[in-house]
C-alpha cells in the first residue's frame, strides 16, 4: 500500500501556515500537510508520527526555531529540513547550515520563486524515497572524491546542498579544479569540504579545463586530516556541550515545560536558558522578585520563600529558588496551576542532579 | 521546670494574623482594605509598593503579568493586577509559621 509522504510546517503565523498548507498542496506527489504553531508541538507530532520534511520558522517566541532544528538534528537524523524564514541576517544562514538543514528559503523568496520552491520541496521528498545511489547526504564527499579518484574517472562532479551548488573537476583521477561559494580551485575545495550533506552528479568529464589544484588528492587529504586532528580538542568540547544543551531541552520539552532558566545567585555567573531567547532580561527580573520577597518575607516574619509563581493568559510561570541557583520554568497557560510546583520541582530537581 | 516555664513565657508573643486583601492604585496608595489592624498601614505601603515594582519590572523584562504569587512557609501573598493598580491577598498558612509582623526595615 502507498502511503503518502509528509510534511510538518512550523510557524508562529497562523497566517503564514494557511498560506503554506494551501500552497504545499500543489505538490505533484499530494503530501499530507501538517501545520504547528509552537516548537513544542512540533516535537511531540514529530515522535508520534513520521515526517519527510519539516519546514521550520527561526524566529519564534518560546522555543525558537534554531533550537527545534538543534533537537530534530539529533533525535530524527533522517528528517529533511528547511528553515522558512522572513530574517535576512546572514548569521542566520550559516548558522542554520551549520545545524545540517538542507535548504534555507526566505519566505519572500519563496513567494517570488513558487514553482522553483515547490520543485525544491518535490525534491527533498523524492530524495526519501531512497534508491538514489548519487545521493550523498551524511557521508563525507571525501568518500566519493577518493572514489572517484581510485577508480581514475575524469569527470565533473556538480554538487548541491541546499542554495549551495560547487563543481569539482577531475580527471584520471586527479582532482583538476573546483568552484564553490565564490571561490576558485583548491580554496573552493577546502569550503566544499565543510559541507555536511550534498547531493552530486557526475557530469562528462571536460578534458580541455584548465588545471588550477597542482597539489595531489593524496596531499590534500593529508592536510585535511591534520586540520581536523588540530580543531579536534575545541570542536569535541562544542559538540559535548551542543549534546548538553540539547538533552536539557529535550528534556524541557517533553515534560511539558515551554523554558527553563537558571539564574545563578551571584551576578557575574552566566545566566542560562533552555526555550527563550533573551534569558538576562528575564534574570534581571527575577533577581528583583527574589529580593523584593525577601524583604517583605522579613517583615512578616513569614518563614523561607519556597516559591513565587505569576501568570498572564500566554503562559504561567514558577520561580523556584535552589541551592545558590533559581530555576525559572515556564508553562503554557493551559497548563493547571495546582500541578505546577510539583512539577516544576520535578523538573528543577532532575536538572540539579 | 520552673526555670523552662520562665523561658517559654519570655518568648515573643505568636499572634495569629488574619486573612484579608487591600486594593492599591497605580501610585501604590491603598484605596481599601479588609485586613485587620494588625498589619500596620506602612506594611500594607510597602507591600504596595513592592507588588507594582515587580509587575513594572516583568513588563521592562517582556514578561508581563497579571498575577503574582509569593508563597512564603507562612504567608501567601497574591496580586491580582487591576488597571495599573493591584488587589492584594494576604493568607498565613499557620499559626507556627505567620507570626506578627516583625518591623524589620522600619525607622
Amino acid at each position: 500500500m502507498e502511503s503518502r509522504h509528509k510534511i510538518l510546517v512550523l510557524d508562529d503565523e497562523s497566517g503564514w501556515l494557511n498560506l503554506c498548507r494551501d500552497f504545499l498542496a500543489q505538490l505533484p506527489g499530494k503530501p499530507e500537510i501538517l501545520t504547528v504553531s509552537s516548537g513544542m508541538r512540533a516535537l511531540s507530532l514529530l515522535d508520534a508520527q513520521t515526517f519527510q520534511v519539516l519546514l521550520c520558522d527561526l524566529r519564534m517566541p518560546r522555543m525558537d526555531g534554531m533550537q527545534v532544528l538543534s533537537i530534530v538534528r539529533r533525535r530524527f537524523p533522517e528528517l529533511r529540513t528547511v528553515v522558512l524564514t522572513g530574517s535576512v541576517e546572514e548569521d542566520f544562514r550559516s548558522r542554520a547550515y551549520a545545524l545540517g538543514v538542507d535548504m534555507f528559503w526566505l519566505k519572500s523568496d519563496v513567494q517570488q520563486n513558487q514553482q522553483v520552491f515547490l520543485e525544491c520541496i518535490e525534491s527533498l521528498l523524492g530524495g526519501v524515497d531512497g534508491g538514489d545511489s548519487r545521493d550523498v547526504h551524511g557521508k563525507n564527499l571525501l568518500d566519493v572524491i577518493q572514489m572517484e579518484s581510485a577508480l581514475r574517472n575524469s569527470s565533473v562532479l556538480h554538487i548541491t546542498s541546499g542554495w549551495r551548488v560547487a563543481q569539482v573537476w577531475m580527471k584520471d583521477g586527479e582532482l583538476v579544479d573546483a568552484r564553490a561559494e565564490g571561490a576558485d580551485g583548491e580554496a573552493a575545495f577546502w569550503r566544499l569540504l565543510k559541507w555536511k550533506g550534498a547531493t552530486f552528479e557526475s557530469l562528462p568529464a571536460e578534458p580541455a579545463h584548465v588545471r588550477t589544484i597542482t597539489k595531489s588528492l593524496d596531499a590534500i587529504l593529508l592536510e585535511s586530516a591534520q586540520t581536523v586532528r588540530k580543531a579536534g580538542s575545541p570542536t569535541l568540547a562544542q559538540e559535548e556541550e551542543e549534546t548538553a544543551f540539547v538533552a536539557r531541552l529535550t528534556q524541557v520539552a517533553y515534560e511539558g515545560a515551554e523554558f527553563v532558566v537558571t539564574v545563578p545567585a551571584k551576578n557575574v555567573d552566566v545566566v542560562k536558558g533552555w526555550g527563550i531567547r533573551d534569558a538576562d532580561r528575564l534574570a534581571a527580573w527575577v533577581r528583583q522578585a527574589e529580593k523584593a520577597a525577601q524583604r517583605l518575607g522579613e517583615k512578616y516574619n513569614a518563614g523561607p520563600l519556597t516559591h513565587i509563581a505569576g501568570h498572564n493568559p500566554e503562559r504561567h510561570v514558577l520561580l523556584m529558588p535552589g541551592n545558590g541557583r533559581t530555576f525559572v520554568i515556564g508553562w503554557p497557560p493551559e497548563a493547571d496551576p495546582r500541578h505546577l510546583f510539583d512539577r516544576s520541582k520535578k523538573l528543577a530537581d532532575a536538572w540539579a542532579s | 521546670m520552673g526555670i523552662l516555664n520562665w523561658f517559654a513565657k519570655s518568648g515573643p508573643a505568636v499572634e495569629k494574623l488574619s486573612a484579608g486583601s487591600f486594593t492599591v492604585d497605580r501610585h501604590g496608595n491603598v484605596m481599601t482594605t479588609t485586613v485587620g489592624s494588625e498589619y500596620p498601614q506602612w506594611l500594607l505601603d510597602d507591600t504596595a509598593r513592592e507588588v507594582l515594582s515587580l509587575f513594572r519590572g516583568a513588563r521592562a523584562a517582556q514578561m508581563p503579568l497579571t498575577g503574582l504569587d509569593l508563597n512564603f512557609a507562612g504567608l501567601h501573598i497574591a496580586a491580582r493586577e487591576m488597571q495599573g493598580g493591584a488587589i492584594i491577598f494576604l493568607s498565613p498558612q499557620n499559626a507556627d509559621a505567620a507570626s506578627s509582623p516583625s518591623g524589620k526595615g522600619r525607622p
